[in-house]
């Protein structure tokens, strides 16, 4: 089969992630966990990747490798940073795209896009895990229900219970004395989502919003998450009709699709 | 390469604190200070021995200084703090006084709490928020008089216009020297980095200023003997650094830039070039001097009094027109409210001009480097991209 294959593979904090490429479709994909040592992370998600596509063994023709594991990617033919690959990925998705937020395992970003599709500005959280798939981790630890509980579970409440605090340490303790004082789990939960949302909206402040919003990372499969961005932007918030996991993996791929494309002409 | 002065720069630091240990036995009085109001020339003219003090980057000192100063205090602030309580810094050992400007609240913290648990002899200079009218720069004489009194106390002698007048042309001649040397960083083949640059700004903050004001001026020979070409490298990204404070010992931010591939072509900060820019003393008598450094860049910890045309984002707006800088990277210390305050507005100024910033809020603790390296490679790719498009010029 004369097929070009080109890959992406992001290797995040919680998860690993690579998508193929063949003739600017997506052909196949892979998310594993992230193991103590990313650059095997990389390489075994990208095997798994080109075996869902029939190539197991094969090298693709070119590799791009993003995510906080890029320094550990010798495999890979360029790195680029996940801020420049999810807005690439973002764009190649919708290319109304302007505003994407990243919430990842362990940062949260808001980049800005222009109508080129590159990246005009971002900010990332601050050595915190708020807002991030960490935070909601711990909080369905305390519930002790699965994280893709959480979302459903928000969606039921009847009321928001006010959370005063996204840091995960305080925000823990303020969860335990609410359920001590009686509230509903899912009032509850409602409340984390819009906390972290607002928080969200607060980061936008230094680098402004513009539509069309989407979102993306793993905690874009929360729906209780979704809900409650698009109360805090007051705009609906756009999540890919496939996993929004590996937009930052696809990203990295549409850039390797680009230098092949470059060398071939 | 490294330039052998380069080297003689690094050899009279390392002596420079057994040597100035020497001259107090002798009975040679030493003046260490920290802010950017004090008046060194003064000092000096007075025979006394000015040095400039201050730590960064080490986080022991961070953790020892926040037994004695808020943890709100920036981390400059407190590894300051922890400077006094570990006593083994030479220079502070060996200052017989410690004078403090109170441009930023933290630093005048800084003498009050130091002065109250190590009883160091301090002295203060009061700065006014608003340097432009009269009364303010009456006040600011005032309190350069005053603190010319005090020091002739200590120094138990009256300031000689004579030795003032040398004083002064001494210190103009180092910040000439300074200026010449920064604005070589502009030649593509240099031979220094921004980094060995800082590295013989903050030089002279310890060496005796005649002996570093030769050593500037061998280094300046070396240095035009060595560059020839003005071309601008290929695929190297221009910087500008400026923010809060980076003090000697803090390379964390500086090292990601480099190690990133960046190019810090100048720097706007009150730690490195900037104290030697916009400075002209009419006269040599203490109001004249008061009056120029009033004139000067205004300390970024002062609030934006003009604020549509704020000299400060003027300044820097001008260097990276003259620099051909790409992008500003403004790098704020944890709890620097004063700098972290004006970073939206002057991003904004800056974008209205095509000139993109970024901002690194950071400490001294390596727990970060990572998610830093993250932004800064980033923002390189934004500024790539635009190369590439040529969005800007």
């Amino acid at each position: 089969m004369n097929r070009t294959l080109v890959a992406g593979v992001d290797i995040g904090s919680l998860t690993t992630k690579s998508v193929i490429l063949s003739n600017g479709a997506l052909i196949g994909s892979s998310i594993i966990p992230t193991g103590i040592y990313p650059e095997k992370s990389g390489l075994e998600v990208l095997e798994k990747a080109m075996k869902s596509v029939g190539c197991q063994g094969e090298k693709p023709a070119y590799t791009v490798a993003t995510g906080y594991g890029r320094i550990s990617a010798p495999y890979a033919d360029e790195t680029m940073t996940e801020i420049t690959c999810h807005a690439k990925g973002a764009y190649s998705i919708n290319q109304a795209t302007r505003t994407v937020i990243d919430m990842g395992g362990q940062d949260c970003k808001i980049i800005r896009i222009d109508n080129a599709g590159n990246v005009s500005d971002f900010i990332m959280n601050d050595k915190c895990a708020a807002g991030t798939g960490r935070f909601l981790e711990v909080i369905a630890s305390v519930f002790k229900v699965n994280l893709e509980n959480l979302g459903p579970m928000a969606l039921q409440a009847e009321e928001i219970v006010p959370i005063s605090s996204t840091c995960t340490v305080f925000a823990e303790s303020e969860v335990v004395s609410l359920l001590a004082r009686g509230e509903k789990p899912d009032n509850i939960l409602r409340g984390v989502h819009h906390a972290i949302a607002h928080r969200v909206t607060g980061m936008t402040v230094r680098v402004g919003v513009d539509d069309a919003i989407l979102f993306s990372g793993g905690v874009a499969k929360n729906e209780g998450m979704r809900s409650a961005l698009a109360d805090a932007f007051k705009k609906p918030v756009i999540v890919p009709n496939f996993d929004p996991q590996i937009i930052g993996a696809l990203g990295a791929a549409r850039i390797a699709e680009k230098r092949v494309s470059c060398d071939a002409s | 390469m490294t330039l052998s002065t380069l080297e003689k720069i690094r050899n009279a630091v390392k002596q420079r604190p057994g040597i100035l240990e020497s001259e107090k036995n002798n009975g040679k009085i030493v003046v260490g200070w920290f802010g950017y109001f004090i008046p060194e020339e003064i000092i000096h003219a007075l025979g006394m021995i000015p040095v400039r003090l201050g730590r960064g980057g080490d986080e022991r000192l961070v953790e020892l200084g926040a037994r004695y100063i808020s943890s709100q205090n920036c981390a400059f602030i407190r590894a300051s703090m922890g400077m006094f309580a570990d006593d083994s810094d030479p220079y502070l050992r060996n200052a017989d006084v410690v004078a403090f400007d109170n441009a930023c609240m933290q630093i005048f913290r800084l003498g009050e709490v130091s002065k109250y648990y190590f009883k160091k002899k301090t002295l203060f200079i009061g700065v006014p928020r608003n340097p432009y009218s009269i009364a303010s720069q009456t006040y600011f004489r005032n309190e350069f008089e005053n603190f010319t009194r005090n020091l002739e106390l200590l120094a138990h002698k009256k300031l000689d216009p004579l030795d003032l007048a040398d004083s002064v042309d001494l210190f103009q001649n180092i910040r000439d020297v300074t200026k010449e040397i920064v604005q070589s960083l502009l030649v593509s083949n240099f031979p220094l980095s921004w980094k060995e640059v800082t590295e013989v700004i903050h030089a002279g903050y310890y060496l005796d200023k005649r002996n570093y004001l030769s050593l500037l001026q061998e280094l300046l020979r070396e240095i035009e003997s060595s560059t020839k070409s003005t071309a601008q490298k290929p695929q190297e990204i221009r910087i500008i650094l400026s923010g809060s404070v980076v003090a000697p010992g803090d390379h964390k931010i500086v090292d990601l830039i480099e190690q990133m591939k960046g190019t810090i072509v100048r720097d706007d900060l009150w730690s490195g070039l900037n104290p030697s820019l916009q400075m002209h003393i009419e006269h040599p008598s203490v109001s004249s001097i008061a009056d120029a450094y009033l004139s000067r860049i205004p300390h970024y910890t002062l609030p934006c009094i003009e604020k549509d045309d704020d000299f400060r984002f003027e300044h820097l707006k001008s260097t990276v027109l003259e620099t051909r800088a790409q992008g500003v990277i403004y790098h704020t210390i944890r709890y620097c409210d004063s700098a972290t305050f004006k970073t939206t507005g002057l991003k904004n100024r800056l974008r209205n001009v095509g000139i993109p910033m970024l901002e690194i809020h950071t400490e001294y603790s390596d727990s970060d480097v990572e998610a830093i390296r993250t932004r800064v490679e980033a923002f390189f790719e934004i500024l790539k991209m635009q190369n590439e498009s040529g969005v800007r010029a």
